[in-house]
């Protein structure tokens, strides 16, 4: 019992980071229906500012919010440069649009950085563990699970009550009614990539807190869990995405307990194999987004 | 108010609009009614902003809009009720009523809502329901509510009577009538021709793109050639 | 390929020739100078893979990122098979079901790779399509993209198998294999080239585009895509299999990143920057890209002052990068986009042809369409509320409404597209209630659509020549006109190789009428055909419809708000107002009813 708290406490820490990415990618699906598999990136260039700030020497209070605003610029221009011209393109296009976002900007950290990975020091503090009962707690998960649920509060109070938050869910979900309304295309879609780059770069802060590195693929992992945990919630729903999140976590945290240690290395596969399944069978996620083709 | 020129509105290879003229003044309901596929649906849009036309002019106040996006054109005072309804289904009423004030500063919209919410008092009851279980004659004023919401000087409505129960039409041109007192100019698309230009001041007809018929609503209404003219083409048996 | 399937094959052949002297020529020039005798064999290797891809993405439009986990799969069973025993027993002594031992030949090594890869093949075949998946479906994207994952990770942590991630399995500690200039890699590229070529003009291949085009009106037309994408996904995995054993020969060894998704970005980007509906597209494609990659490695190693943040290393990925997302924001359809080589050469060579004699009219279907009491509510909404309606075979029926009476719900249930809450569907003695779209086109019934839906990247002739394919399967009992006949009578004779998006909206209808005649069906179900006419196109409309229809020996049902038309073409007449039908009768009568004069123009207040 005590183990399985344990498991959960840890699911739940992993869960909050996905979830803020997940959360990002359902936010700019749902008002651009592209699927940002470039969103990675985001945290891709939050390492590397990261190593750079650490080189001159500034520490992790600071370096936190700094990343957050690294984040939110970033996104806001590969929104400018690329997927503002693929706007309302067949499927196709945006996929592969959003990978191309994904290659170019690894192949230009590897032409201006270098292909291998660089370290920085982790806050070890932050890794600490304490006692409460027969539990072992990381502050660092705690501190996790704390800024995401408010983060999500945030968020959620940002969307349901301010008139912001109404125009994204708006467009979100009409997007051409939402122009009658007088929303402006390019500063709702703007916003969206903006509140996608500040819930990525919360997530940066404390994904990076524990890889310590900078790489040119540093991103492509968090993309991965960030797009399977969208993808489970339903991609267009907000909730669904947040929710896919945790359960995400959740999912590795009692695999990687539970498989033989032979094929614990797995864990990722089996996981993406489980998402496929779920595709299989429900193609559209867990929490179904209502689509209906007019003949 | 609204004058169209020449407008002519091209989907790739088909011309769904083609050279229209009209013009709505300020304070007159003026409708549009024709067959399915005329092409009025496509005129709204182009109005609008939606889409763009091939040619022509939309001239708004004196200022020439053509090409405008939606919101610009909102935010000269031309709102649209579109087909269909198309409220947030997720949303609740509140909510809806919200965006369609978003132009509005804090204050006006606090005000606007009032008004509105008297103005619709089935609204008002039923503020924190989710729009997607209102019924037909709800949606459609709070689509209507929604778009009163940015206070617009032109109002233009997509087939509101559409699937809706006839009681429930007779709300909807009770709710025109209201408007009309309250001195809104509107310009209407109304497959119930008959009671729609018992409310209207002028009216046009349009068939395969084109205005064919236009005149006071009072002359055309009643008149057996309409008929012919909705629902056949011209010069034929029907 | 009405009368000689081999005459038809002959030009794609030709065409699969004249590629394939190209890349030899491009090959042989490059031999000629050590230095780019390997580039050489890699750019053929390169193509066979590429042109793999386009087998399954260009003609299904799926976007499988899978295809390099499917050469992984390949690469490492041909590695695991081919290399000696003496060198197994050093790197993987420990192999599974004494894998160690085996020592196989390369060629049946390559054979046996291309076999098991083609049964990992099925699954996930079987797999995409319950997922539903179709052009730009996200469903495929996950699968396929987990496909490449796992078989990564398998790849990385399976050590006993693989020899795991850091130094690969290698066939010498000496390097390569080289295939340079030798039978086998030639053989694999002629006959790539040619599969491929040769699959866009198949039955399978045609369908599969079909439905790349659009899904929904394939199934309306009895197209079941699944069985096409299966057939295209083995056939592009077969050769993606045996490109990729060659690979690993050529390299000497494998390791998990050799498949992984750098090879999945270049093998993506020339397919996509070549084009990837077309064959000679694909070829174009490797052969730019790979010039672009040497250009810009040579770029790289140069050092002009001021200009060296531009030329360093790294230069080809970004080059890579840059194609790839340039030409998806600015030419999405790739280079040469569905151009082929010798669909030019036909057009430069050949005359015109003069029509063929149109086909007598077949006999006249003795079924009779019937549906009854059948009921929908969408939500709280109630589309149709105990309809019925009847058509005999020759007998024109109208179906006329105002705006959300509920006609084109009425059509959709019908056709299988909707499914009523209430109510049968008959065509003579066969119940269609409940069938699938597919089934139910396969029955006898094809329609058109309210807001027209061609097949717009095919041609005219392909649009009619297609679903003739699926008719000439399943209705085997009518005899059926031939396309060009169906085009002449539909006045689309001198359109036959436009684009479908190229033709004006007149002759679109009459082409999704040509189109639906060309299935075969007992009836035609007409969905607004004049809808967005002119008021001449609209009378020819009505000559147009009973040509048709005689020829083919159909029933029509059709809706249509122009009753002129409708009085025009039809025999009778039902009126359907808020999902009821409120009159029934010959168009006379029709026009004189009260009720419908109400329901159309609203009640006099």
């Amino acid at each position: 019992m005590t183990e399985l708290i344990q498991q959960i406490i840890d699911g739940l820490g992993r869960g909050g980071i996905y979830a803020l990415l997940a959360l990002g990618i359902a936010v700019i699906f749902g008002v651009m229906h592209l699927i940002n598999f470039a969103h990675g990136e985001l945290i891709t260039v939050s390492a590397y500012s990261s190593y750079w700030l650490f080189s001159i020497g500034l520490d992790w209070w600071l370096i936190a919010p700094i990343i957050v605003v690294v984040a939110l610029v970033t996104a806001v221009i590969i929104e400018f440069v690329a997927f503002r011209w693929v706007r309302g393109a067949p499927d196709f296009t945006m996929l592969m649009t959003s990978f191309g976002v994904h290659f170019l900007v690894q192949a230009l950290f590897v032409m201006y950085v270098s292909a291998n990975f660089r370290q920085f020091p982790r806050p070890e503090w932050i890794f600490a563990t304490f006692r409460v009962g027969q539990l072992n707690l990381e502050i660092y998960d705690l501190t996790v699970i704390v800024i995401t649920l408010l983060t999500l509060l945030a968020t959620y109070l940002l969307l349901q009550r301010t008139m912001f938050g109404i125009s994204l869910r708006a467009a979100a979900e009409d997007f051409d009614t939402a122009r009658l309304m007088g929303i402006r295309s390019n500063r709702v879609i703007r916003s969206a990539f903006v509140l996608s780059g500040v819930l990525a770069g919360i997530a940066a802060v404390f994904w990076l807190m524990r890889s310590g590195q900078a790489g040119p693929t540093a991103g492509l992992s968090p993309m991965l869990k960030g797009v399977l945990a969208a993808l489970i919630g339903g991609l267009g729903s907000l909730s669904g995405a947040v929710l896919g999140g945790f359960v995400l976590g959740l999912v590795e945290v009692l695999l990687i307990s539970r498989l033989p240690s032979s094929i614990a290395g797995l864990t990722d596969g089996i996981v993406f194999l489980l998402i496929a399944l779920l595709f299989v069978f429900r193609p559209q996620g867990l929490i179904s987004v209502k689509h209906v083709e007019r003949v | 108010m609204l004058g169209i020129e020449s407008l002519t509105t091209r989907y790739g290879a088909i011309t769904a609009v083609r050279d229209v003229e009209l013009t709505v003044r300020a304070g007159e309901i003026v409708c549009l009614i024709g067959p399915n596929g005329a092409g009025k649906t496509t005129l709204l849009s182009t109005i609008s902003g939606l889409l763009k036309p091939s040619t022509g002019r939309v001239v708004l106040d004196g200022n020439d809009v053509t090409g405008w996006a939606p919101d610009q054109m909102l935010r000269s005072g031309l709102a649209l009720v579109p087909e269909h309804r198309r409220i947030f289904a997720d949303f609740t009423v509140r909510e809806n009523l919200m965006v369609g004030g978003v132009t509005q500063t804090a204050s006006r919209r606090e005000q606007l809502f009032d008004e509105i919410t008297s103005l619709f008092p089935i609204l008002k009851e039923r503020l924190y329901t989710q729009a997607g279980f209102l019924s037909g004659g709800e949606a459609q004023q709070l689509a209507i509510g929604r778009a009163l919401m940015s206070d617009p000087n032109v109002l233009l409505m997509d087939e509101p009577s559409l699937g809706l129960a006839p009681v429930l039409v007779d709300q909807v041109f009770e709710l025109i009538g209201k408007l009309r007192e309250g001195g809104r100019t509107l310009f209407v698309v109304e497959q119930n021709a008959q009671r729609m230009l018992s409310v209207a001041d002028r009216a046009y007809v349009m068939r395969s793109g084109s205005i064919v018929t236009a005149g006071p609503a009072a002359e055309l209404r009643g008149n057996e050639e309409l008929f012919k003219t909705y629902l056949g083409r011209s010069g034929g048996a029907a | 390929m009405d009368s000689d399937p081999i005459r038809h094959l002959i030009t794609p052949g030709l065409g699969s020739l004249f590629l394939f002297s190209v890349i030899g020529g491009v090959f042989l020039l490059l031999s000629g100078d050590d230095s780019f005798s390997d580039l050489a064999t890699q750019m053929m290797i390169n193509t066979v893979v590429v042109l793999g891809l386009q087998i399954y993405i260009g003609n299904t439009g799926i976007l499988s990122f899978g295809h390099i986990g499917f050469g992984a799969i390949s690469g490492y069973a041909f590695a695991i098979f081919a290399v000696s025993p003496s060198r197994k027993l050093i790197q993987i002594p420990n192999a599974p079901l004494g894998l160690a031992e085996i020592d196989l030949t390369p060629f049946q090594s390559g054979i046996a790779a291309i076999a098991i890869t083609l049964v990992i093949a099925i699954i996930v075949g079987l797999a995409l399509s319950r997922s539903g998946a179709r052009s730009g479906s996200v469903a495929a994207v996950v699968i396929t993209l987990a496909l490449l994952f796992v078989v990564h990770e398998v790849a990385t942590n399976w050590i006993d198998l693989t020899r795991g991630g850091k130094t690969g399995l290698s066939f010498s500690p000496f390097g390569g294999n080289t295939l340079q200039g030798s039978y086998p890699i030639i053989l694999l590229l002629f006959a790539a080239i040619a599969v491929a070529r040769l699959f866009k003009e198949t039955r399978a291949g045609r369908l599969a585009q079909a439905a790349r085009e659009d899904d929904l009106v394939a199934r309306a037309m009895g197209i079941n895509p699944a069985v096409q994408q299966m057939i295209a996904l083995l056939l592009s995995v077969a050769v993606v299999a045996a490109g990729s054993a060659m690979r690993v020969y050529e390299i000497g060894s494998i390791s998990p990143r050799l498949f992984f998704f750098d090879y999945t970005l270049l093998t993506l980007t020339m397919l996509i920057v070549g084009g990837r509906y077309s064959v000679t597209g694909a070829v174009a494609g490797v052969l730019v890209i790979t010039a672009g990659k040497e250009l810009t490695r040579n770029l790289a190693e140069l050092d002009v002052d001021g200009f060296n943040w531009f030329f360093r290393d790294g230069l080809t990925d970004i080059f890579l990068g840059a194609a790839m997302l340039g030409f998806m924001i600015m030419r999405p359809a790739g280079l040469l986009g569905d151009w082929e080589f010798d669909h030019w050469l036909l057009r430069r060579f050949k005359g015109a042809k003069s029509p063929v004699p149109v086909s007598k009219p077949t006999i006249m279907t003795s079924a009779q369409l019937k549906a009854d009491s059948v009921s929908v509510r969408f939500g709280g909404f109630i589309a149709l509320d105990d309809a019925a309606l009847t058509a005999k075979g020759g007998e024109v029926v109208g179906l006329i409404g105002p705006n959300g009476a509920g006609k084109t719900t009425l059509l959709n249930v019908i056709t299988g597209l909707v499914q009523s809450d209430n109510g049968t569907v008959l065509i003579g003695s066969n119940s269609l209630t409940g069938l699938t779209p597919i089934k139910i086109a396969r029955a006898g019934l094809a329609r058109t659509f309210q807001n027209i839906r061609l097949f717009p990247a095919l041609s005219v002739g392909e649009n009619v020549e297609v679903i003739r394919l699926v008719a000439h399967r399943h209705r085997q009992g009518k005899e059926m006109p031939s396309t060009d006949s169906l085009l002449v009578k539909a006045g689309l004779w001198d359109q036959k190789e436009w684009r479908a998006s190229e033709l004006d909206y007149g002759n679109g209808r009459r082409l999704e009428l040509a189109r639906a005649a060309a299935a075969g069906p007992d009836f035609l179900l007409l969905d607004e055909p004049t809808s967005g006419m002119s008021d001449s196109e609209s009378i020819d409309m009505i000559a147009q419809v009973r040509t048709m229809a005689e020829l083919i020996g159909a029933g029509v049902v059709v809706i249509d708000h122009d009753l002129n038309f409708i009085t025009g073409i039809c025999d009778r007449v039902y009126v359907l107002d808020q999902g009821r039908v409120i009159a029934e009768g010959s168009p006379a009568e029709i026009s004189n009813n009260p009720l419908v004069l109400a329901a159309y123009l609203g009640e006099k207040a």
